[in-house]
């Protein structure tokens, strides 16, 4: 019986340090994948808590699906100054994702190339701690 | 009718307890951020626990996913939302971003947790809340949380019943704070155990709204392929 305890104590822990880093990216979405995805900017929603990207995706039968791409939340990224105004409706981008563990539409988002070849990117909570500990504006 | 003889050991008696509240306060004002993952120490479930943790659905049981503040604790693991704290003369005001929580904690000598408002109106399940000093250290003590999951994310698929009990231990530290949890509920938990935050000012830091709508947080979101 303690034997049982202790390891459901350690099993606490270790499930603690491997999700404590946002719910949804880790148990969601597979991030040691990652791949890129190429559409048509259909919609965007900076929000809290995730943001969402909608893609118009043409296959090469011709067939449009939508992806739907996951981002972090709008506060952090405010706060973090990433310049999620250059999406824009209409324009062709190439995200690259972390693919979702059921939906084979669905993508966490890493970088996006827009059309002018600008990469646009989150640096990330990490970052953003360490820049206010140094003292640093952030810059990603 | 009071003479200013009687007044005298009236006032003095007031401004006695109203120091005892207030204790020597500590430098906690202002907009925090997490500097580090949370420490969970001593967790050791009891049968009922393993059971509620076993069934434990993150699609379907996360009250995050509706746009529901789990617990105080819950609300402190999310990494990026910072929180703010304000020690007024007769409360605590803490303004946690993440689920725009608004808690309000009361400093009144003698007066029990179990007989204070809920510290957060719009969210009565997160409980009943009184604060008092301890030195420099700020302490207050919650019951009568609502029954349900504990948490989702340091934690996730752990529950709590009404028994709760959770003491919060806030000291600074120049730039940075830390906040001490230790939960008690002999119903999921074969001991207290202590979740552990560590905060870093955030200078001019600000609360923004969360805003959050349950039709764009939980997993409907990821809706299925529209094929043209």
């Amino acid at each position: 019986m303690i034997r049982t305890l202790a390891a459901v104590s350690v099993s606490l822990v270790l499930g603690a340090t491997a999700l404590v880093a946002h719910h949804s990216v880790s148990v969601n979405f597979d991030t040691t994948k990652a791949f890129d995805v190429t559409g048509v900017v259909k919609e965007v929603k900076i929000r809290n808590p995730h943001s969402q990207i909608v893609l118009d995706v043409t296959s090469a039968d011709g067939t449009v699906k939508e992806w739907f791409i996951e981002w972090n939340d709008r506060n952090a990224m405010v706060r973090r100054k990433v310049p999620f105004e250059r999406l824009k409706v209409g324009e062709k981008i190439t995200v690259n994702v972390n693919p979702n563990r059921t939906e084979n539409n669905v993508g966490f988002f890493r970088t996006a190339t827009l059309s002018d070849g600008f990469v646009l990117r989150d640096c990330g909570f990490t970052a953003f701690r360490e820049a206010v500990a140094n003292d640093k504006d952030i810059t990603c | 009718m009071l003479t200013r003889t009687m007044l005298v050991p009236i006032v003095l008696a007031m401004s006695v307890s109203v120091a005892a509240a207030q204790g020597k306060r500590a430098d906690l004002d202002g907009v925090w951020i997490l500097a580090n993952s949370a420490t969970i120490e001593g967790v050791k479930l009891t049968p009922a626990g393993e059971a509620a943790r076993a069934k434990y659905d993150h699609v379907k049981d996360d009250p995050d996913m509706r746009c529901i503040p789990t617990t105080i604790t819950r609300v402190m693991h999310t990494p990026s939302p910072p929180l703010e704290i304000r020690q007024r003369p007769d409360h605590i005001e803490i303004n946690y971003e993440f689920m725009d929580v608004h808690r309000r904690v009361p400093l009144k000598p003698g007066l029990a947790a179990k007989d204070a408002p809920y510290a957060v109106e719009k969210w009565p399940h997160l409980g009943r809340s009184v604060a008092h000093y301890e030195g420099e250290t700020l302490v207050i003590e919650t019951v009568d949380a609502g029954a349900g999951v504990f948490d989702t994310l340091g934690m996730p698929g752990l529950y709590q019943s009404t028994q709760m009990r959770t003491v919060e231990r806030w000291t600074a530290d120049g730039n940075r704070m830390r906040v001490v949890i230790t939960h008690t509920d002999p119903v999921y938990y074969q001991q207290p155990f202590t979740v552990t935050f560590t905060h870093q000012k955030l200078p001019d830091g600000e609360i923004l709204p969360w805003d959050c709508v349950p039709a764009e947080a939980g997993y409907d979101r990821f809706k299925k392929p529209a094929v043209k």
